[in-house]
């Protein structure tokens, strides 16, 4: 039976995380693989990121019905009612269609039973292999049985099959057992040869005496197909291509006829490999090539006999596919036109971008200090090289990757702060791209104050140096080559396609870009070649975290489209929530049960002692000590002790508490108690370290301290009450009907439900409506203009032009806004509010801007190209200037469209005059993902690039109202004139003045005007005040693409609201007793969320449930204590804190 | 100062940065003191400055408060919060003859499960140095 998902997301790093929580938050199960034993992809490697040097990963997890996922550390973990994660699993075999695929999935076996794993560890200290370890990219070495990431939950070691030597170390040394070879049913492994070769019989005779195997031999084909049918005893065939009787094409179709699913692998010579690949394509598992020889021959016999008793498949039914993969780094070592020689890669100085993060993480191989790889020696200069792998044309890599920039910017400024400033940190860049919001700051920052040195410049040549250093050779400003050593050297990595790209595209039928990357739509970047699979995260292109997130929101919007258009949810049942009875009346019965199977434990720890003190702590009913907590005995053993002594609180001394959060869920179901007053909490970190008596006494009165505080803890743990019911508003109201109003009213219409569409101007379309051509050759107008006729006549949709959102009052789900429209106003109820308000063309009056023709801006001379009132022919010269008062220090941010703007009128104009000279005075050229290509065709096409400083910029002069440019050119060293017919310049992008719309909506813009999301990298479409959502330009400098896709993932975030029927009560939330309340408003200030207000018609303070996120700063500041969190009061938290410095009786 | 004297440190850590660290440094097996008692808050702006003296009151001999990172909080300031209340702390205790140095604030993010073991067994290290809070014996509750 088929397990059935409204979606599977392929790849659960963070934009496969985000599409699966975007759509478990909405209702849909959906299923989450990675074919890594641990989620979040390269960023569980990654401890800081820009543009803030900080995580908040957790921010991402959901804000309403929060109880329904983990609460604690993403970058740990990930478990939410709605999704199931699927670790080590590959995507087989994809059949069937948009709304019904069927999926296979190959998961391999960790050969790890996890319901045994405890991991201590042992085994992989009697490992004898070593091998680098993946986690800390090559800095150290693990064995073959390893932990995947040290910090992640559930973290249960993992056989790495390849490497491992099969010498049954650790499996002897597995002091529960979970280590499994299966040594035991190698005797019903029956293996059938059918082969002529003499000498392979004799070899497998002799050799696999003791690998127990029974084995059959024939040499007939069609013999052989007869003991396939006589038995389906059989659990691998190994076929030769010279078996009489039969042809082996007809044997193993016969084989796959019998017993699908039988491996069967070719045994070929050489001469024939061509013949057996063919077989392998037609379903053969591999391929061996004779001879074979007993060295080799066994120890892949034992794996391919564990891999095939071990592994399964899982077949699931979806309605739509996300593709989350990710990217994986540029690998110098592993590039076949050689990275050793170009960047010095084997010296040990010499390190990837990835390779550094592990450096500075305290999980890394030196805890965060800076010492260089090999000799150990303190860094204190370190040079970052850009553009390794990535806009390469020799390299395949005619794009930019689009985020080292950033995280070179980042890791320079953590390498000052790791080394208090004493590391001399320098980047060698051609272009600094810093095209996100807030980026350019990030920069000027890191520049200005951090004391990060930029070097523009391209270091050809790395030399080893005697000190262990590297020694750069790179050419000035000045054009003279300086040689300059340095600790070490940072190669900031490119993207490329993660590994099986192709194959999963064959599988789902989507095409690919030249580089590998899935291709997707110019104007809808989530969808792919294939109808019902998306690409989400950088799947489709290079993307940093805040574009990755925004795209998997887009995918998710997509995904949940197809759902909903194919009925898919109709299939499948959902379970009832539990309901659990009411215990808060009855005084309080705790259950401890203490796992007392590890070692320490019982060497250091009295645990008789320690259970005996416990039963006599106020409320212990029963002291239960069981075996090992963690396996499926040792649960037994505590449900049926809870069975036994109805508790109605219980608590489970172990380690690892985080691994038991799932299974608390599933035991309150069965023994039907709240998990919320269950609790597990760690009782072994004491135990480690301690040898002499007295420090076991120590850890005695520790762990009883830990106990004891627990139980206070749970005593004043408040159950729960019933989900509460919402009154939503089932609408929307869009404010903006620019492309991102459209496409967002579009995404929530298409759910079903009503959307209000606002926009001040007379027409809809906004500012995309003055493009004419796009680089890729589409027409924007063409694509606006039917999307209007589109959203004119959904039948959920109300447009109203020339009109203004004056007020609105209420809170996510319940907003009453007034609409003033030319016909009046009228008021108008809503669940949640998107603001697409947008961004228009910055004006620029200087350089002659408005006062000669000649000049005119980018898209001024777009239009005269295209509506032809320019005859590019005539010209005899055109100057461009990029950057024109943008990244400034009063406009200090990059407008992300100009470059593309000007490339694409760089390209327009030769094509039609191929002669024409046309120079473009540029700082940084802004190409970021794979528009780098349009830009090295602009070079191809002549285009001349000059590059000015901020401090230099190009003077214009006119003469006979013709512009004439004088600039620096750097690389001739010389002032250059320009002279030229057209002027144009790049004005930016400046966000619509939103002055009132902050105040009726109550939301924040930043210092450029753009509005100020809840947070850049985790929640980039949400604003802090819950139900109201933010898209397109208003949000930021974007492109076409780029606004699309942040529209449909505020269209999706919306959705969670607008969906909500109940929503659960949360186990923590805070609470107002009214008696005590003075009404003094300090908690209304503190709270974050704006969860509170004055009921002004009550006289008192209301809590609104949905925003409150249960931080309790409010609790902190109430003066009266009148403000509760729930679970934690002043009661408990003062019995807790007694528990904890009680001295034990 | 005795070497006999060991000290009770209680630790209010915030649930998404210090106490996941605190979980890692067990599970990564840490050597740690075994003087410290961990108390669970979701935040550190939940801290109320009451908890902090009925703990000194109550027989802990310093107090840690321990959050994410600043700009790093969940709950989006409440570690500046933190960072606010236990300065006044620190200039308050004194006045009642609890030295300054037995309340301390850290940040300590998720992934630092070292960093974690090394401030825990600092700061445990630090208040033995200090020794026994005399004020708590003069204190009239």
């Amino acid at each position: 039976m088929r397990k059935q998902y409204g979606a599977l997301v392929v790849g659960a790093g963070i934009g496969g995380i985000r599409a699966a929580l975007d759509l478990a938050v909405t209702g849909h199960k959906v299923a989450l693989i990675d074919r890594r034993p641990s989620h979040g992809g390269i960023l569980s490697q990654l401890d800081h990121q820009f543009p803030t040097d900080h995580c908040g990963m957790c921010r991402m997890l959901p804000l309403m019905s929060r109880d329904s996922s983990s609460q604690y550390c993403l970058r740990k973990g990930l478990f939410h009612d709605n999704i199931d994660l699927i670790l080590s699993a590959e995507v087989g075999a994809v059949e069937g269609e948009p709304g019904k695929f069927l999926v296979s999935l190959n998961r391999s076996s960790p050969l790890v039973d996890p319901t045994k794993c405890v991991s201590c560890g042992i085994c992989s200290t009697v490992c004898p292999v070593r091998v680098d370890s993946e986690f800390n990219a090559g800095l150290t070495k693990r064995a073959a049985i390893y932990l995947p990431v040290p910090h992640a939950i559930p973290n249960h070691y993992v056989l790495d099959l390849d490497n491992c030597q099969r010498c049954w170390k650790c499996h002897e040394a597995c002091p529960t057992g979970a280590i499994d070879f299966k040594f035991e049913e190698r005797k019903d492994f029956h293996i059938l040869v059918a082969d002529k070769d003499p000498e392979v019989r004799a070899m497998m005779e002799k050799h696999l005496g003791e690998s127990n195997f029974p084995l059959h031999f024939t040499e007939n084909g069609a013999e052989a197909v007869d003991l396939l049918a006589e038995s389906d005893r059989f659990r691998l065939v190994l076929l030769g291509l010279d078996v009489d009787g039969m042809d082996p094409e007809r044997v193993l179709t016969r084989c796959h006829e019998l017993h699908p699913g039988l491996p069967v692998v070719i045994l070929t010579d050489e001469a024939r490999r061509e013949q057996a690949e063919e077989l392998v394509a037609q379903g053969a598992r591999e391929l061996l090539v004779k001879p074979l020889r007993s060295g080799r021959f066994a120890p892949w016999l034992d794996k391919l006999y564990m891999r095939i008793m071990s592994d399964t498949t899982v077949e699931l039914e979806v309605g739509a596919i996300v593709l989350a993969g990710g990217f994986e780094c540029y690998s110098p070592a592993s590039d076949p036109a050689g990275g050793n020689d170009v960047w010095c890669y084997d010296h040990p100085a010499v390190l990837t971008a990835v390779e550094f993060e592990r450096l500075l993480s305290g999980t890394g191989p030196t805890g965060g200090k800076l010492l260089r790889p090999g000799d150990g020696k303190p860094v204190r200069s370190i040079a970052w090289l850009q553009c390794v792998g990535s806009r390469d044309v020799k390299k395949n890599a005619d794009f930019c990757s689009g985020i080292c920039c950033m995280f070179s910017i980042k890791e320079a400024m953590l390498a000052r702060k790791a080394t208090g400033g004493e590391a001399e940190t320098s980047i060698f860049y051609m272009d600094m791209r810093t095209a996100g919001k807030e980026y350019q700051r990030y920069r000027n920052h890191a520049e200005q104050d951090a004391g990060v040195r930029f070097v523009r410049s391209r270091p050809h040549s790395l030399f080893p140096d005697d000190g262990g250093g590297i020694r750069l050779e790179y050419l000035d400003d000045e054009g003279r080559l300086v040689p300059e050593t340095f600790d070490m050297v940072v190669l900031a990595v490119g993207a490329r396609p993660p590994k099986g790209t192709d194959r999963l595209a064959e599988m789902t039928g989507l095409t690919l870009n030249d580089w590998g990357f899935a291709q997707t739509r110019q104007y809808s970047p989530e969808r792919t070649g294939s109808v019902g699979v998306f690409a989400a995260g950088s799947f489709g292109e290079p993307r940093d975290i805040s574009e990755s997130v925004i795209q998997a929101g887009a995918a998710a919007q997509a995904a949940s489209r197809i759902i909903k258009a194919y009925d898919v949810l109709a299939g499948i049942a959902t379970e009832p929530e539990p309901e659990y009875p009411d215990v808060s009346r009855e005084p309080p019965r705790t259950l401890v049960a203490i796992c007392a199977s590890c070692p320490t434990l019982k060497q250091t720890v009295d645990i008789e002692g320690l259970a005996a003190r416990l039963a006599r702590v106020h409320s212990v009913c029963k002291v239960a000590t069981v075996g090992s907590a963690c396996t499926p005995q040792g649960w037994a053993d505590i449900e049926a002790a809870a069975g036994e002594f109805k508790p109605n609180r219980i608590l489970i001394g172990a380690c690892m508490p985080y691994a038991y959060i799932p299974r608390l869920k599933e035991l309150g179901r069965t023994i039907g108690l709240n998990p919320a007053l269950m609790d597990v909490v760690d009782i072994y970190t004491a135990t480690f370290g301690g040898k002499g008596e007295d420090d076991g006494k120590a850890a005695d009165k520790e762990i009883h301290a830990t106990l004891a505080t627990a139980v206070a803890r749970l005593q004043g743990a408040d159950p729960t009450p019933p989900p509460v019911m919402v009154d939503v508003a089932r609408s929307a109201l869009v404010v903006g009907g620019g492309l991102g109003g459209l496409t967002a009213a579009m995404a929530i219409a298409d759910h079903g439900y009503g959307v209000c569409l606002v926009e001040s101007e007379e027409q809809l379309g906004g500012s995309a409506m003055r493009l004419h051509t796009q680089l890729d050759g589409s027409d924007p107008r063409k694509y606006m203009e039917e999307l209007i006729a589109q959203v004119r006549k959904h039948p959920n949709i109300k447009v109203f032009t020339d009109s203004r959102a004056v007020l609105s009052r209420g809170i996510a789900g319940r907003f009453r806004t007034a609409i003033a429209s030319p016909d009046g106003v009228f008021p108008l109820e809503h669940g949640v509010t998107i603001l697409a308000t947008g961004a228009h063309e910055a004006k620029v009056y200087e350089s002659g801007l408005c006062v000669h023709g000649s000049v005119m801006t980018h898209l001024g001379l777009e239009e005269k190209i295209a509506t032809g009132q320019l005859d590019a022919g005539a010209l005899s010269g055109v100057a461009m200037i990029q950057c024109w008062r943008r990244r400034s220090e009063d406009r200090a941010y990059c407008s992300k469209v100009c470059c593309p703007e000007m490339v694409k009128n760089v390209l327009a104009l030769k094509e039609r005059n191929p002669d024409l000279p046309i120079h473009v005075f540029y700082r940084d050229i802004m190409m970021p993902g794979f528009l780098e290509h349009y830009y090295t065709k602009a070079r191809k096409a002549g285009a001349v690039f000059i590059r000015y400083d901020k401090e230099n910029p190009p003077k214009v002069a006119f003469e006979d109202g013709k512009p004439v440019i004088t600039a620096r050119d750097p690389i001739l060293r010389e002032d250059v004139v320009v002279r030229a017919d057209i002027l144009s310049l790049s004005s930016g992008l400046e966000p619509n003045d939103v002055e009132d719309l902050q105040e009726v909506f109550g939301v924040e813009v930043n210092a450029d005007g753009f509005y100020r999301e809840a947070d850049f990298k985790w929640r980039p479409v949400d604003f802090l005040k819950q139900g109201v959502f933010a898209c397109g330009t208003g949000l930021g400098p974007r492109r076409m693409g780029e606004t699309v896709a942040s529209a449909k993932a505020a269209a999706q975030r919306a959705l969670r609201i607008l969906n909500a029927e109940t929503i659960a009560r949360e186990t923590v939330v805070a609470t107002v007793r009214h008696s005590l309340c003075s009404l003094c408003q300090a908690c209304v200030a503190a709270c974050p969320y704006g969860a509170r207000v004055v009921d002004l018609e009550h006289g008192r303070i209301k809590v609104d449930e949905i925003l409150c996120q249960g931080c309790g700063a409010c609790a902190a500041v109430c003066p009266n204590s009148a403000t509760v969190l729930k679970g934690f009061h002043d009661g408990p938290m003062m019995s807790v804190i007694d528990a904890a410095l009680e001295e034990p009786a | 100062m005795s070497s006999e004297f060991e000290p009770t440190i209680l630790a209010f850590v915030c649930n998404w940065c210090t106490y996941t660290a605190a979980d890692l440094a067990g599970t990564s097996r840490m050597v740690q003191q075994p003087n410290l008692r961990l108390v669970r808050v979701m935040c550190t702006g939940m801290v109320d400055p009451k908890y902090i003296v009925k703990s000194l009151l109550s027989g802990a001999d310093g107090v840690l408060v321990s959050g994410c990172h600043p700009g790093d909080c969940h709950y989006i300031n409440g570690n500046y919060k933190a960072r606010r209340r236990v300065k006044l702390l620190n200039e308050i205790l004194p006045q009642f003859g609890i030295e300054r140095e037995r309340v301390k604030l850290t940040w300590v993010g998720a992934s630092e499960g070292n960093e974690f073991a090394a401030t825990v067994n600092g700061f445990i290290n630090e208040i033995r140095e200090l020794g026994p809070m005399e004020a708590r014996s003069m204190a009239v509750v």
